[in-house]
């Protein structure tokens, strides 16, 4: 992984120092909330619906054992021992002091991570695919260029008061799993017909109010223009990105009112002027940040192990955990490895500092020492050997942490909701939790197979909702906490926005009309193989709406 | 003492807004700057006067109207209305770096420590403080930060192309 | 008329506090059910109090909520307000080893 050099040292030496002088200036009176807010929330820091909240940047979701160490720290220390991991790969504590952030920020640093740019109107967190590197269906790594957009992002002195919040996602392989299609700018190497490897541009996705999926504004972007044409485009959304409207403020709205051509042309015209200047990407830096994300020395293995083979056919559990959370790496007798942080007695996302260590040392001692988030709230071990397989399954097992669900029902996104955050108006861990406890059956989530279920607790769609094949949004009607069901979404290559099938149901309902969804699909679909997403897609919501609604 | 910060130390403000075009026989000598439409209608007129001009500009004005004339300009002033809008840091950019403009470049508004750091980088010179703050402390805002990532007006090339 | 109580965040800590008007001298508590709860004249005092300690950073954003009175004192009158009061309505996360150690 990239390793700061003296500079990047410095920096995040120099920010903590501003930051506990911001701090001092607002516990002194000199800054007033309103001045502060901006400040902190550039900071990551929220003050929250019980308390102040930290997001901490884990840039493209990877993160060393000795940084999830300290993550651990920080939460036993400072908060309640635990942390939540989020849909953009990041860590949020929900206790934090505001007199101690500075400390906490000092502890990071230590470990080369900071919250810079973890909210407020700027570039966010650049987030990528978790099995970037490792996967078999990778055209080339996306991380180097996210470190570069990293590096350009941080502390950019003319996009740093945007007009809204800007979202970057990169991701290199065939399958999207990095969401690229609803990011405000989401990149996608491809090959041309030269066989070069460059970017497919997309713009203007988002979810939130007005979800959309991203426009493609260039269908190659050789590599050496990655930011001379990032810079093109923010420059064009500083200029001309709306600030009336809160709610019109992303650059998706402008995308849509200027026109995708008209907004290309922009975009194209700005950067003819700019694609020569010191941003343009020679070979030589290229290389340099490659250097960075090279293969670890793998083992030559077979890819056949007989412990493993036995164990297997022996125990159903750990079959079953194969199936379902241990994927195939590009190199023979190698597996990457979920870790579920889905069950029913824990919010989706949320790890004790205990699991914390637990899991930086079996990275260590399986798995080179490198953790990943996914933006689905799970983890990853990228690089465990097939002969390692059992021993850490039953590691996990002891941890509560091989939950064998990654991809399916009980996998469910879960925004904090009304039991946490200022915004939202429904509360939603509560409804994954019954959800999860409803459906926590393994043959029954076999059975289901590939599906997703997304759940928010308000119109912002933090739980991504609409991507997902069955969407729930939290609203609060009259007082009462009321749920809505979208169906049909995806957030893969095939992106969708979900549809709302009808009027919203009370919690004690909600349940019950997920159940009913799922059965009119396992009524319905042509064949095993069918997902739920195909056969929504070929029947439509019709029988899905005659049966909830009748 | 005005609250003004010039080239990174506080400094007295010479320059004088002026609106008062329409009596074009009575402009006052000195250092004055008009709003673009004045300067748009009134530029011969004002081209004609002893003393320093310039130019107060929206920050949803196309700058590109103004290229032609920044060789006879001395000061262009971009408004900040609230923190929150940063419209202005990009015309700086383009001002100094597309339009190379030469003179002074001045924020006005919504300024306070926290951004001018940033404004600097853009090619921002002239700080006019808000009245309320301390400009002492202000002025510590220009070293918080020394390490930079990406090209700006300081700096041509990102920080792994810089000589180490 | 309804009945109100004065809330915010207490700026250092973040935490929800309410507050309680005794004798004319305020203070800020964690438990809604302590709170001076009122109305008209009584909660204009409430208000400048609240604000007063705004503007001396003690506590961010302060504002009003409707209350209910029960056997055992206030409760705050919407869902939301009833949470931000209790915490959580789910069962947080348990780090045994900061539990164990915070029992040492």
């Amino acid at each position: 992984m990239y390793q700061y050099s003296e500079q990047d040292h410095q920096l995040l030496l120099e920010r903590v120092e501003q930051f506990r002088g911001q701090v001092q200036r607002r516990l002194s009176g000199q800054l007033s909330e309103d001045e502060f807010k901006h400040q902190r929330l550039r900071n990551g820091l929220y003050l929250q619906l019980h308390a102040y909240m930290l997001r901490v940047a884990i840039p493209y979701g990877l993160l060393s054992s000795d940084q999830m160490r300290t993550l651990a720290h920080i939460a036993r220390k400072y908060d309640k021992g635990y942390g939540h991991f989020s849909t953009r790969q990041n860590i949020q504590y929900n206790w934090p002091k505001l007199e101690d952030v500075p400390d906490i920020l000092d502890d990071l640093a230590s470990v080369e991570m900071h919250a810079i740019q973890t909210s407020g109107n700027c570039i966010r967190n650049t987030t990528s695919d978790p099995l970037a590197g490792v996967s078999r269906d990778e055209l080339e790594d996306p991380r180097p260029y996210c470190e570069l957009i990293r590096q350009w992002s941080t502390f950019h002195p003319e996009f740093n008061f945007l007009p809204r919040k800007f979202k970057i996602a990169v991701s290199g392989a065939a399958h999207d799993r990095a969401a690229v299609a609803v990011h405000d700018i989401g990149l996608r190497l491809i090959k041309n017909a030269e066989g070069e490897t460059g970017f497919e541009v997309h713009v203007g996705g988002g979810l939130g109010r007005t979800p959309m999926i991203g426009k493609v504004i260039r269908t190659f972007l050789p590599k050496q223009d990655m930011l001379t044409y990032l810079e093109a485009i923010l420059r064009v959304y500083n200029l001309l990105g709306r600030r009336d409207n809160l709610y019109k403020a992303r650059i998706k709205i402008l995308v849509h009112e200027t026109g995708e051509e008209k907004f290309r042309e922009l975009v194209e015209e700005e950067w003819q002027k700019i694609k020569a200047s010191g941003l343009f990407l020679r070979d030589e830096d290229l290389t340099w940040i490659k250097g960075f994300f090279k293969d670890p020395e793998y083992e030559t293995l077979p890819d056949r192990d007989a412990e493993f083979e036995n164990l297997l056919l022996s125990n159903a559990d750990f079959a079953r955990w194969v199936d379902k959370n241990v994927e195939l790496h590009k190199q023979s007798g190698y597996r990457i490895v979920y870790l579920s942080l889905k069950t029913a007695h824990q919010p989706p996302g949320d790890v004790t500092a205990d699991q914390m260590d637990a899991i930086a040392d079996l990275s260590d001692r399986y798995s080179l020492g490198q953790i990943r988030t996914t933006h689905r709230q799970n983890l990853v071990l990228s690089d465990v050997r097939l002969q390692d397989l059992p021993a850490l399954w039953g590691e996990l097992t002891a941890l509560d942490l091989a939950t064998p669900n990654y991809n399916h029902v009980t996998d469910i996104i879960s925004c904090p909701g009304l039991d946490y955050c200022a915004l939202a108006t429904a509360r939603s861990i509560p409804i994954s939790q019954a959800l999860t406890n409803r459906f926590d059956d393994y043959d029954y989530v076999n059975d289901l197979g590939d599906i997703s279920i997304n759940i928010s607790g308000c119109i912002n769609a933090c739980g991504h909702h609409h991507v997902a094949n069955i969407g729930i949004l939290g609203v609060n009607k009259k007082g009462i906490e009321v749920y809505q069901l979208t169906l049909g979404g995806s957030a893969r290559e095939d992106a969708s926005i979900g549809k709302i099938i009808g009027p919203a149901f009370e919690a004690d309902q909600i349940v019950d009309a997920v159940s009913d969804v799922l059965a009119v699909y396992l009524e319905n679909r042509e064949d095993p193989e069918e997902t739920f997403l195909a056969t929504y897609r070929r029947l439509g919501e019709a029988p899905f709406k005659e049966r909830l609604y009748g | 003492m005005d609250n003004y910060i010039k080239d990174r130390k506080p400094d007295h403000d010479e320059w004088m807004p002026f609106t008062g075009l329409e009596e074009g026989s009575s402009l006052p000598s000195g250092d004055i700057y008009v709003p673009l439409e004045e300067w748009l209608q009134a530029r011969e007129t004002l081209l004609a006067r002893n003393g320093r001009l310039g130019v107060a500009v929206r920050n949803t004005d196309n700058l590109g109207i103004l290229k032609d004339d920044l060789e006879r300009l001395d000061l262009v002033v971009l408004e900040f209305p609230k923190m929150a809008d940063g419209r202005a840091f990009s015309q700086a950019r383009l001002l100094r770096e597309r339009y190379g403009f030469k003179g002074e470049i001045r924020a006005t508004g919504d300024i306070l420590h926290d951004q001018l750091f940033y404004m600097q980088r853009c090619g921002i010179n002239g700080f006019e403080i808000r009245e309320d703050q301390d400009i002492s402390s202000s002025l510590k805002a220009f070293d918080e930060m020394t390490i930079t990532y990406q090209p700006a007006c300081d700096e041509e090339f990102p920080i792994w192309r810089r000589e180490k | 008329m309804a009945l109100q109580v004065y809330t915010a965040s207490l700026l250092k800590e973040g935490l929800v506090a309410y507050l309680s008007l005794e004798d004319g001298s305020p203070s800020w508590t964690a438990d809604i059910r302590q709170a001076t709860a009122g109305h008209g004249e009584l909660l204009d005092s409430l208000k400048a109090a609240a604000e007063k300690s705004a503007q001396d950073n003690l506590v961010v954003a302060p504002y009003a909520i409707d209350v209910l009175e029960t056997d055992a004192g206030w409760m705050a009158s919407t869902k939301r307000e009833q949470i931000r009061a209790e915490g959580p309505t789910i069962r947080l996360p348990q780090d045994k080893s900061r539990e164990s150690r915070r029992a040492a």
